[in-house]
């Protein structure tokens, strides 16, 4: 990692191998529609950060905070553009037509309501680990979570 | 895309960008090659053959030990110098690194053609000011755009 910050290409290589394939799962999760972008917009803020960072320990944390920002931003922008085209287009959370798993009706909850969703549920995060990743309070995790939860069942069971 | 080509979840060429961004004053450039990746490929790859027809420093380049992806490689320059550099090579992925330099060549296929993107940085010393830092970047971009013309070269009709 020390190499990686000093500017040794191969192990900057080597970090790429073990951050690439998390980056992408994340990004898949929250802004699937716009995965690939959002996996090497992530990247590229990653290792553009890396001389800079501060406590090499907190590596995976620092790369989830940048990696969920940068596909949410992504999303929110492609969220955008859908609407622009289509203003009657229906909402993710509404839109029931060829739900088939999991990771399906992740994907048709609002936002930020989906972001809680897959980083308590699918990668594991505590509340207070999700409250520092996405700069919100605990409490707001909470109510998110809650809402979330209610949002995800209301779409599986239909 | 090619899932050969595809480590770690990234294409090759943006694997290269990536890398970039992390090596400030790095010079990257990519081309179209007009020849098929199966034909461009191999010239970067035989380092030992082609790094001396397409590097105009380099006069010759050998390959000292290989372990799968990881090479040893002893740089003979045109001063008569002599240098080690360790590279990681494999489908569409060639990075080489001494003491002193960091070169690196990415490629996917693009239809019938190659996309080929080559980074060169220099590891010595802090970046210079500007407006030195600007000219050094253009005679790096015009160096390498060399290097792929003659790369393009070797790929389509110059391989001998």
């Amino acid at each position: 990692m020390t190499a990686a910050q000093h500017g040794d290409a191969l192990a900057l290589d080597q970090l790429l191998d073990e951050l690439a394939p998390y980056v992408r799962r994340l990004c898949a999760r929250i802004a699937p529609a716009v995965a690939d972008d959002a996996t090497q917009e992530a990247l590229l803020a990653v290792f553009r950060g890396l001389p800079s960072l501060q406590a090499p320990e907190a590596l995976v944390t620092w790369v989830r905070a940048v990696t969920v920002r940068t596909a949410m931003r992504l999303a929110r922008r492609a969220d955008r553009e859908v609407a622009a085209a289509d203003p009657a287009a229906e909402s993710h959370a509404s839109s029931l037509e060829g739900l088939v798993d999991i990771g399906d009706a992740l994907a048709r909850l609002p936002l930020p309501q989906r972001v809680v969703l897959v980083l308590r549920a699918r990668e594991g995060l505590s509340e207070q680990e999700i409250a520092a990743t996405l700069g919100i309070s605990a409490g707001t995790v909470k109510s998110r979570l809650y809402r979330a939860r209610a949002a995800f069942r209301e779409v599986w069971d239909s | 895309m090619n899932h050969q080509l595809e480590q770690a979840g990234i294409d090759p060429v943006d694997r290269l960008t990536v890398l970039a961004a992390a090596l400030p004053g790095a010079a990257v450039r990519q081309r179209r090659i007009a020849a098929p990746y199966d034909a461009v490929w191999p010239v970067i790859a035989d380092l030992e053959h082609f790094a001396p027809r397409y590097e105009p420093g380099v006069a010759r380049m050998h390959v000292t030990e290989r372990h799968g992806e990881r090479l040893h490689l002893l740089v003979g320059y045109t001063n008569g110098r002599e240098e080690p550099m360790e590279a990681r090579l494999r489908a569409g992925w060639c990075l080489m690194q001494s003491a002193t330099v960091v070169v690196a060549f990415a490629a996917r296929p693009l239809g019938g053609q190659t996309l080929l993107a080559h980074l060169e940085h220099l590891r010595t010393g802090a970046p210079a000011p500007e407006p030195t830092r600007s000219r050094h970047r253009r005679a790096a971009h015009a160096k390498i755009d060399q290097e792929l013309d003659t790369i393009e070269r070797l790929a389509t009709h110059d391989r001998d």
